[in-house]
């Protein structure tokens, strides 16, 4: 069971990783020119960490395919990060299919965890090996050879490294002192200089003879000298170098300094290293800049050193490891200010990390029920209360209703995310589905802050999907005719999302050719969703292809092959309760306007009345209310718009709309509301205030009813209807253009 | 290990043949440094050896350093390959100052 | 020249392996199959450096060793033992009698080599 709950773990970790992995390796294409960069360097860091810790953890639950494909992976990873195997095009889009890969097998895992791969994962899995074995370190041609000749120059050598800089200082610095007994131990010195002169190339040796004494005193099979060592090794670490001297450990005191741009790099590992150790020397030890011989030594003197100021003060301080090490030279003082800093950021992230509790969804939306449960019984207290007429209680209800409603506030802002995580999953569906079509088109990303609704984001990612591919297969033209349009060759697709009135509102916009309204009314006419006598605006005109059966010629390539139309984009997001709409300026492009609610849940409602119905319209969209005096009554009978200072304002009566029986109440208000730029009048007899609207769906059964998006409860337990504003907006708009183009 | 020492007007010319290494060592070193003392120029011919480790390499720099002590000057000459690979691995042909020349003989 | 090395220990099949590997990497190799079989093989002659088992038959590892320090030809001659990962009392029991130097067993080919060449290049 325990293992079971690990297992998923382990499996949105993984999912997270290869989401991680998927971004920086797009980074990384997009700007390949420059493979020393930080960011570069950070991110092939950040991909290598990601395969090294799923295959570490997969290996823990004996996942062996996992492990296996992973550390080919990590492997080639680790030549990459070494500098071994230059970034291109070919590597990166590789690496993204190894990514895929891994994520199949996790998700063949997830499903059932002793699955093995299926024929297909199988057969991918042998292809991608074999193609990365062209990255792997089996063509030895970088190690050094093993040669008897060497030429020995007195002048150090000035190796050039790729990157372009010489690097007179790029040398390992190894300095050795021997104890006299090292050569009757059948060590010979010599020996161990020629081993290192054969991993690399020994750059300059200073022989210190100032050790041996006096003739008398010199025995001659005592060793007296010392020797400074500047080292070039290609893929040489500190403990390789160590290892030279592993039978001489005891017999010589040595140091090891790594070369210049070794030190960047320890910082940099260090900077990269896992949290769970945050020891400052297991910190250098990981990155490879100590020895763990180096460090028990230290720890050693440590001890020492605490003990003698024991004895001598208690109240001194004893030495910190850090300065042990750098007084030992065994780090550079810089490596001890990374590591420091890394160990500060480390506990920094544990208090952090201990802030952040990862909770099953399915409990959030139990919690978003209770609460929705909660406000309803809250308004049947307040109800109760006001008829009691008794001021405490009153008093105390509304205390009441204040604390619950921000309780439902915070409640749904618990559900609430930045919609940028969606967005940047765009950049690899943009970046395939251009290598595919063979158009050059990149991403632009704006609002990946906007916060919306866990359920709605999950929701929108297919709609998006279906529009982005749009833009790209029929929006973006092709470079030569971009290049004629003056426009520059590689197309853009825009997502951007921002808050507004209530609603939060999704773009996708292309800087292509735009929509051509021409072609569209005559498909629209041929399909027989039109009439020739139909006067239509540009936006009427365009909303037609969210209509079912609608695909001008051009627009049957591809989506008819994906089986998907615009219409399913438009049910989709009608589904959840939002809008879609279109700008377009021929050969400018054309953006598509998706508007949401901000959630699906709880909303801050307007409570009408219309004879003994009650009905609910989102409080956001609501501008202002007009009461209606008698005059104005008869003026308005007949027609459905009223002069609002100036403008024409059309109106619906809810009475006619929900064919309310009974007499009209004394007094009547129009209540104006907005949606998407257009405005329109509701008559309804009352208004109630402002109410908290727990949004319960209507079924299936009234899914065709137009202008009832909801139904809600009512502290009295009567059910009241929450109205589609944008559809009864869109009705009187409509109505009112018919009766102006009939002349009336 | 033999060492073969000739004394031709003020130089004293010392042979090493065979092995500089620590098994001959002590000897070697009761050998080489009464050179200093036999003329006023020292020099040493390593055409002939084998072999030299560590120990064998100490005592040249003894006895370079001890010749320059008592005024003398100490030369090598007619490095082996043997010696000529010490010499440089520890890059200290230049510490002895000689025109190291190319081996007569290929071992 | 060549540099001479000398494999003891008492797997055949070992010898065997070890000594493809010095002799490809330009070694002369000569072979013991025991401590007792090896001193009777050491003869004076130039030996560069000493493999040696610790548990042989008739004469193991330790004794060899140190019978082999006590032989003047052979007093400052390296040793390499061969200790498992088990024995790290062999291996400081070992490191007295004057075998500095170890591979731990099981070991690859390639590590050997590189453990002998640390000591004497060929």
């Amino acid at each position: 069971m325990e293992f079971d709950q690990a297992l998923q773990t382990f499996i949105m970790e993984s999912r997270e990783l290869l989401e991680a992995m998927e971004e920086s390796l797009l980074g990384l294409e997009s700007s390949p020119d420059d493979p020393d960069s930080p960011d570069n360097r950070d991110a092939i860091g950040a991909i290598f960490r990601s395969a090294h810790t799923i295959k570490g953890s997969g290996g823990l639950f004996g996942l062996d395919g996992i492990v296996a494909f992973t550390h080919v992976v990590e492997n080639v990873l680790d030549r990459v990060r070494g500098g071994e195997v230059p970034v291109d095009g070919d590597l990166v889009a590789l690496l993204l299919s190894c990514r895929d890969h891994i994520g199949m097998l996790v998700e063949q895992i997830a499903v059932d965890a002793a699955a093995q791969p299926d024929k297909e994962t199988e057969a991918t899995g042998i292809m991608l090996l074999n193609q990365l074995k062209a990255y792997q370190a089996g063509a030895k041609g970088t190690a050094p050879a093993v040669t008897g000749a060497r030429v020995q120059s007195q002048a150090p050598v000035i190796t050039t490294l790729p990157s372009g800089g010489t690097v007179e200082s790029d040398n390992w610095h190894i300095s050795l002192r021997f104890s006299h007994d090292v050569l009757r131990n059948g060590m010979d010195p010599l020996a161990f200089i020629r081993y290192l002169d054969n991993m690399g190339k020994i750059v300059h040796v200073v022989t210190l003879p100032d050790a041996m004494p006096l003739v008398p005193d010199m025995d001659p099979e005592s060793c007296y000298l010392g020797f400074e060592i500047d080292f070039h090794g290609d893929n040489v670490g500190k403990a390789t170098i160590e290892g030279v001297f592993e039978f001489v450990r005891d017999d010589c005191t040595l140091r090891i300094l790594p070369p210049h741009s070794r030190i960047e790099e320890y910082i940099q590992l260090i900077n990269e290293l896992s949290e769970d150790k945050i020891r400052l020397g297991d910190l250098l030890v990981n990155s490879g800049s100590l020895t763990r011989k180096e460090l028990d030594e230290a720890l050693c003197l440590q001890a020492l050193s605490a003990e003698s100021c024991r004895e001598k003060s208690p109240t001194q301080d004893i030495c910190q490891l850090g300065e042990i090490l750098v007084k030992q030279g065994m780090v550079q003082p810089e490596l001890v200010d990374a590591a420091l800093g890394k160990q500060k950021v480390a506990k920094e992230n544990k208090v952090q990390e201990s802030k952040l509790i990862r909770i099953q969804a399915d409990k959030l939306d139990q919690l978003i029920n209770l609460v929705g449960e909660m406000v309803i019984a809250g308004a049947a207290t307040s109800l109760l209360a006001q008829r009691t007429r008794d001021p405490a209680l009153h008093e105390a209800t509304s205390t009441l209703s204040r604390l619950v409603e921000e309780i439902r506030d915070s409640a749904l802002q618990l559900r609430m995310v930045q919609i940028g995580e969606t967005f940047s999953r765009f950049n690899r569906v943009v970046r395939d589905v251009s290598k595919e079509i063979g158009k050059e088109i990149g991403l632009s990303i704006g609002g990946a802050e906007t916060e919306l609704d866990k359920s709605v984001v999950e929701k929108i990612g297919d709609p998006l999907m279906h529009l982005v591919r749009n833009s790209m297969d029929h929006g973006i033209e092709k470079a030569e005719i971009r290049r004629q349009r003056g426009k520059p060759a590689k197309g853009t697709v825009h997502l951007n999302a921002y808050h507004e009135s209530g609603s939060i509102v999704v773009e996708v916009g292309d800087d292509g050719g735009g929509l051509n309204r021409d072609r569209i009314l005559a498909k629209a006419l041929e399909k027989g969703l039109v009439t020739a006598n139909q006067t239509l605006s540009d936006q009427d005109v365009y909303g037609l292809i969210f209509e079912a059966g609608f695909s001008t010629a051009e627009a049957v390539t591809n989506l008819s092959g994906r089986g998907v139309g615009m219409d399913v984009v438009r049910r989709n997001i009608e589904a959840l309760r939002g809008t879609v709409e279109i700008d377009s300026r021929e050969g400018a492009g054309a953006t598509v306007r998706i508007r949401l609610p901000l959630t699906l849940a709880i909303i801050d409602g307007f409570l009408l009345g219309v004879g003994s119905a009650s009905y609910v319209v989102p409080l956001d969209m609501v501008m202002e209310c007009i009461e209606l005096d008698d005059a104005e009554r008869q003026e308005t009978r007949e027609s459905n718009y009223i002069n609002l200072r100036g403008t024409v304002l059309p109106f619906i009566r809810l009475r006619d709309q929900f064919r309310e029986l009974g007499k009209a109440g004394r007094r009547e208000n129009i209540v104006v509301v907005q949606y998407a730029g257009q405005k329109a009048g509701l008559v309804v007899d009352e208004l109630m205030g402002e109410f908290q609207t727990v949004i319960k769906p209507l079924g299936k059964l009234f899914g065709n009813l137009k202008g009832v998006s909801g139904s809600t409860i009512l502290g009295s337990g009567e059910v009241a209807l929450i109205l589609d504003v944008p559809a009864l907006i869109q009705r009187a708009v409509s109505k009112e253009a018919q009766l102006l183009a009939y002349g009336l | 290990m033999t060492i073969s020492i000739e004394a031709s007007n003020g130089v004293c010319h010392a042979r090493v043949a065979g092995e500089m290494t620590i098994y001959h060592a002590a000897e070697m070193k009761g050998e080489l440094l009464p050179c200093i003392d036999c003329g006023a120029e020292v020099e040493i011919d390593l055409s002939e050896v084998s072999e030299m480790d560590t120990a064998g390499f100490q005592l040249l720099l003894l006895a370079k350093r001890e010749a320059a002590k008592a005024g003398k000057s100490l030369r090598l000459v007619a490095h082996s390959p043997a010696t000529l690979e010490v010499l440089d691995l520890f890059n200290m042909a230049s510490y002895f100052g000689d025109p190291v020349m190319m081996p007569r003989a290929v071992h | 020249m060549a540099k001479t090395v000398m494999i003891v220990d008492d797997s055949a099949s070992l010898r065997q392996v070890v000594g493809i590997a010095l002799r490809s990497a330009g070694y002369d190799v000569i072979e013991g199959c025991d401590g007792k079989d090896a001193l009777s093989k050491l003869t004076g002659q130039k030996v560069h450096l000493v493999i040696s088992d610790v548990n042989m038959p008739n004469m193991d590892g330790i004794t060899f060793v140190k019978n082999l320090k006590q032989i003047p030809a052979y007093k400052f001659t390296p040793v390499i033992m061969l200790t498992t990962e088990s024995q790290e009392g062999k291996k400081q029991e070992g490191q007295s009698a004057g075998a500095k130097a170890w591979v731990v067993k099981p070991f690859q080919p390639a590590q050997m080599l590189a453990a002998v060449s640390k000591l004497v290049m060929p």
